[in-house]
C-alpha cells in the first residue's frame, strides 16, 4: 500500500510512476520491479530500504538513467521532464550535472590518483561541452570538496592506497563535483566498518543540511534511520513511505 | 580531456602495450626494410642497366649491319642523340694464363668487339676501368707492396682505354672484375690479387666462331690478347662473363671485317682468281645510341626508327651498293632490352610487398586481442565512465585513441629501425659474414651463465613463471653463444645471384610513408572492434562485473 503522505505544491524533483523492470536471467524473464512509485522531493533524505533482490538497486538505476523501464512500464521523471524516454547527449548530460552516484564497492579508476577521480565527472562534462572553463570550475570544485573531506594530504595518491573510508569519500567528491540536484547512494556504508559508515553518514547529512536531495538505498534499518524519509521496497513494490522524525 | 587522460594512463599503466608496440614496430620494420632493399636493387639495377648498354640498342641478325659508318654520322646528327658506338656482341672462350703448367682454365665469355673511344660516350666504360694507375711518383712510392700496380708499367693500366697496348700497337683486351680467379674481394669493396694472378700484364687467348649470316659455322678462330685492364660494372652477371676487344679485331676475327667480292660467273685470271668486282662493307651486330640529358629512352627509340627506316630506304636504293640493310632490325630502350633481368625483380618486389603487407592484417588482429582483453578487464570502468555521463562515443575514443597511439608509436620505431638496418645494412652483412669478435660470443657465455644462476635461484625459491623465463633465456643465449663461438661467416647477399656486390642500403620513403600510414590505420582498425564492443556495454552490467 502506497502512502502519499507528503503533500506539497511544490513539484517533486524526481518521481518514479508505476515503474516496471524485467531482467532475463539464462532464458527465464525476472521480473525485478512490478509498478514501482517513488516521489522525491527538493531537498529531501530519502532512503530506500529492502531486502537483498528486492529491487532497490534497479530502481536507483532507473532513476540515474542508467537503465530503462520496461515498454509501457512507467516512467520516471526528473524536475518534471521525463528520463526514461531519454536518449543520447541529452542523457549522459543528465548523468553527468543532475544526478551524482556513490556505490556501495567506491568503483574509482585505479589508473587515477584521487584528484582525477574526483575531477572525473567534470572532464567529462568539459569533453562533452568543450568550454575550457568548466575544467578550472570542476578543478577548483574537486579541490574544495577534498579538502573538506580531510583528504587534501592523499591528491595525488591512487585509490589502492587509500583506506575504505578515504576511498568511498572520493567517491562522494566524484559525485558532488559537477554540483548535481540529486546524489544516488546505493549501500554507500555497505563496505565499510560501524564507525567508518557513520562517518560516511555524517558527510552526507552535511551535504543534505546544505540542500542536496539524496536518495540512498540500503539494506540496513539503521543507516536509513538517519535519511528524513524511509521507503520500504518488498517485491518489486513500494510498500511503505514514513518520515523518520 | 578524459579520453585522453584514460589512454595515456591505460597505456603506460601495463606491460600488454608496450608488446603491441613492439609487434607494430617489428611489422613495419620488416616491410619497410624488404621493400626498401628490393627498391634499391631494382634502381641500381636499372642505372647500373642504362650505363652499360645507353638508352637505345639497334641489334641485327648474326649477318650484321653493313654500312655502319654512314649510319653513325646520321645518328649523330638527331637532336637528341648524345653518342653512338657500334659493336660486335658474341661469344667465345677465354684461355686464361692460369694454373702453372701445360693445362690452362677455359672459360666462355660474353665478347665486345668495341669502339672504346666512342663506347665511353654511350656507356661508363672508362670509369669502369677498375685498375687505375699511381698519379705520380709520390701516388707509386705511397703504395704497399702488395698493390700490383706499383710493380707494372703505368702505361699498361691506361691502355685499357683505347684497347691498343701503346708500348707494341698490339690490340689488346679487358676483362670483366670477375672473369679471373685472381680478384679477391675485400670488406671495403676494393679488390687485390689472389693466387698472384694479377691479370693485367699477362696474356690470354680468345678462341670465336664465325658465323654465316645463313648460319653456316667457320673455322674458329683465336688470337692472343695482352690483358690491359680490368672493369667493374657492378653488375656481377656482366662482371663475370664479358670481356672486351677493339672492334676491327672482332670483326676479323668474326669475318664481319671488310673482304673483296668477286665475279664467280666470270673466267678466272691466268692467277687462277675471279676477278674482284668490289668490296662487301665491315658489319657489326649491335649499335648503343646516348641520349642527350632529360630526353626518354621512348622518344629517342621513336627518333632511332626513323632514322633507320629512312637509311635503310635511302642504302637499299642505291643500286651501286653491293650490300644491303636488314629490312628488319631490333630498335629497343634499355629497359625493353634488358626486361627479362628487370621485370623478374619488379614483379618480385611487388609480390614481396603484397606479402608482407599481410602482416597488416597481423597487427590488426594483434591490436584486437590486445584490447579485447583490455576492454573486458576495463569494462567496470566502463560503467563507471557511464555513469558519470560520459557517453558511448567518448568510451569508444578512448580505445580508439589506444590504438591510435600504439598504432603511431609502434610505426614511427618500426620506420625508424629500418632506416638503422638499411642504412647499416652493409656492415650487418659483413658482420653476419665475418667471425664473431671473441668479445661477443664470451660475453653471450657470461650472459647464459647469469641465466642459469637466476634459474637455480628461482628453483630454490619454487618460482615456476621464473624459472620459465631464466630457463628460457638461458636455453636462447646459450644457442646464440654457441653459435657465435663456432659462426665462421654466412654469405647471405651472394653477388652470382643478387648482381650487385653491395646490398642496396637506401630507405624507400614512399614506401616508409605508406607502411607508417598502413600501421596506424590499421592499428585503430584493430582497435575499433574491440572499442565499439566497449560502447556498446551496458552501464549497469558494467558496474556489477567482476
Amino acid at each position: 500500500m502506497v502512502n502519499h503522505i507528503i503533500a506539497t505544491h511544490v513539484p517533486p524533483i524526481i518521481e518514479a510512476r508505476g515503474v516496471r523492470k524485467t531482467y532475463d536471467i539464462g532464458s527465464l524473464p525476472v521480473e525485478v520491479l512490478k509498478g514501482a512509485d517513488l516521489t522525491v522531493q527538493s531537498g529531501e533524505w530519502v532512503a530506500v530500504l529492502g531486502s537483498s533482490g528486492s529491487g532497490k538497486s534497479t530502481l536507483m538505476h532507473l532513476m540515474g538513467g542508467l537503465d530503462r523501464p520496461d515498454d509501457n512500464g512507467g516512467e520516471i521523471r526528473f524536475d518534471d521532464r521525463p528520463i526514461s524516454v531519454t536518449h543520447g547527449k541529452r542523457l549522459d548530460s543528465y548523468r553527468n550535472r543532475d544526478i551524482g552516484f556513490v556505490f556501495q564497492f567506491y568503483h574509482l579508476l585505479q589508473e587515477l590518483n584521487v584528484f582525477e577521480n574526483a575531477m572525473l565527472p567534470g572532464m567529462v562534462g568539459n569533453w562533452m561541452t568543450g568550454h575550457g572553463s568548466a575544467r578550472a570550475v570542476a578543478r577548483e570544485s574537486a579541490r574544495r570538496l577534498l579538502d573538506s573531506f580531510g583528504l587534501s594530504h592523499r591528491l595525488a595518491h591512487k585509490p589502492s592506497q587509500l583506506s575504505g573510508g578515504e576511498r568511498q569519500r572520493v567517491a562522494i567528491a566524484r559525485a558532488l563535483v559537477n554540483s548535481p540536484r540529486v546524489l544516488l547512494a546505493d549501500e554507500p556504508t555497505g563496505n565499510l566498518d560501524t564507525s567508518t559508515g557513520a562517518g560516511i553518514l555524517d558527510l552526507l547529512a552535511e551535504r543534505h543540511a546544505a540542500g542536496l536531495t539524496v536518495i540512498m538505498v540500503t539494506h540496513d534499518a539503521e543507516v536509513a534511520a538517519r535519511a528524513d524519509r524511509i521507503v520500504k521496497l518488498v517485491n518489486g513494490r513500494v510498500t511503505d513511505q514514513a518520515l523518520t522524525w | 580531456m578524459y579520453a585522453s587522460l584514460l589512454s595515456n594512463r591505460y597505456l603506460t599503466s601495463r606491460l600488454i602495450p608496450f608488446i603491441a608496440i613492439a609487434a607494430v614496430a617489428l611489422c613495419v620494420a620488416l616491410v619497410v626494410t624488404v621493400v626498401s632493399v628490393m627498391s634499391g636493387f631494382l634502381d641500381m639495377l636499372k642505372s647500373s642497366g642504362r650505363l652499360i648498354v645507353g638508352d637505345v640498342i639497334i641489334s641485327s641478325g648474326i649477318g650484321g649491319m653493313p654500312y655502319t659508318d654512314e649510319f653513325l654520322v646520321d645518328l649523330k646528327g638527331l637532336k637528341d642523340v648524345q653518342g653512338a658506338t657500334p659493336l660486335i656482341d658474341t661469344i667465345g672462350l677465354l684461355r686464361m694464363p692460369y694454373p702453372r703448367g701445360d693445362q690452362k682454365e677455359v672459360s666462355h665469355v660474353q665478347v665486345w668487339a668495341v669502339d672504346p673511344i666512342s663506347l665511353a660516350t654511350v656507356t661508363d666504360y672508362a670509369n669502369d676501368l677498375y685498375w687505375r694507375p699511381p698519379a705520380d711518383a709520390a701516388a707509386s712510392a705511397a703504395m704497399s707492396d702488395e698493390d700490383p700496380r706499383k710493380h707494372l708499367d703505368i702505361d699498361v693500366l691506361n691502355d685499357g682505354k683505347t684497347l691498343v697496348q701503346s708500348r707494341t700497337g698490339a690490340p689488346g683486351i679487358t676483362l670483366g672484375m670477375h672473369v679471373s680467379i685472381g680478384n679477391a674481394r675485400q670488406k671495403d669493396g676494393s679488390y687485390l690479387p689472389r693466387y698472384g694472378w694479377f691479370m693485367p700484364g699477362n696474356d690470354v687467348t680468345l678462341t670465336v666462331v664465325p658465323v654465316s649470316g645463313q648460319g653456316k659455322i667457320a673455322e674458329p678462330r683465336e688470337q692472343i690478347f695482352p690483358v690491359l685492364n680490368e672493369v667493374q660494372t657492378g653488375i656481377y652477371e656482366v662482371d663475370r662473363n664479358r670481356v672486351y676487344i677493339p672492334l676491327p679485331e672482332g670483326q676479323r676475327l668474326l669475318r664481319l671485317d671488310e673482304a673483296p667480292l668477286y665475279d664467280l660467273n666470270a673466267e678466272p685470271g691466268p692467277d687462277g682468281r675471279y676477278p674482284q668486282i668490289g668490296t662487301t662493307p665491315a658489319r657489326v651486330t649491335k649499335i648503343l645510341v646516348r641520349a642527350k640529358p632529360d630526353v626518354s629512352a621512348n622518344q629517342l627509340r621513336a627518333e632511332v626508327e626513323l632514322c633507320y627506316a629512312a637509311f635503310a630506304k635511302r642504302i637499299n636504293a642505291d643500286n651501286s651498293r653491293v650490300a644491303s640493310m636488314p629490312d628488319f632490325v631490333n630498335i629497343l630502350t634499355w629497359e625493353q632490352q634488358l626486361a627479362d633481368l628487370i621485370a623478374p625483380v619488379e614483379k618480385e618486389r611487388e609480390m614481396m610487398r603484397v606479402l608482407f603487407s599481410l602482416i597488416y592484417l597481423v597487427c590488426a588482429g594483434l591490436i584486437l586481442s590486445i584490447f579485447w582483453s583490455i576492454v573486458v578487464e576495463k569494462t567496470r570502468d566502463i560503467g563507471i565512465l557511464r555513469s558519470v555521463g560520459a557517453s558511448r562515443f567518448g568510451v569508444m575514443w578512448i580505445f580508439l585513441r589506444y590504438g591510435l597511439i600504439i598504432g603511431i608509436l609502434g610505426s614511427g620505431l618500426g620506420v625508424l629501425l629500418a632506416w638503422l638496418i638499411v642504412r647499416n645494412v652493409n656492415a650487418i652483412h659483413e658482420a653476419i659474414g665475418s667471425d664473431a669478435p671473441p668479445v661477443i660470443w664470451i660475453g653471450a657465455f657470461v650472459l647464459t651463465g647469469i641465466c642459469a644462476l637466476g634459474m637455480i635461484y628461482a628453483i630454490w625459491r619454487g618460482r615456476l613463471l621464473a624459472i620459465l623465463l631464466w630457463l628460457l633465456g638461458t636455453t636462447v643465449l646459450g644457442l646464440i653463444a654457441t653459435g657465435l663461438a663456432l659462426h665462421h661467416g654466412t654469405l647471405i647477399w651472394d653477388p652470382s645471384v643478387y648482381y650487385f656486390t653491395i646490398v642496396p642500403d637506401q630507405v624507400d620513403w614512399g614506401t616508409a610513408r605508406w607502411t607508417f600510414l598502413f600501421g596506424v590505420v590499421f592499428s585503430v582498425i584493430g582497435a575499433a572492434i574491440p572499442a565499439s564492443k566497449a560502447a556498446d556495454i551496458d552501464p549497469v552490467e558494467a558496474l556489477r562485473y567482476g
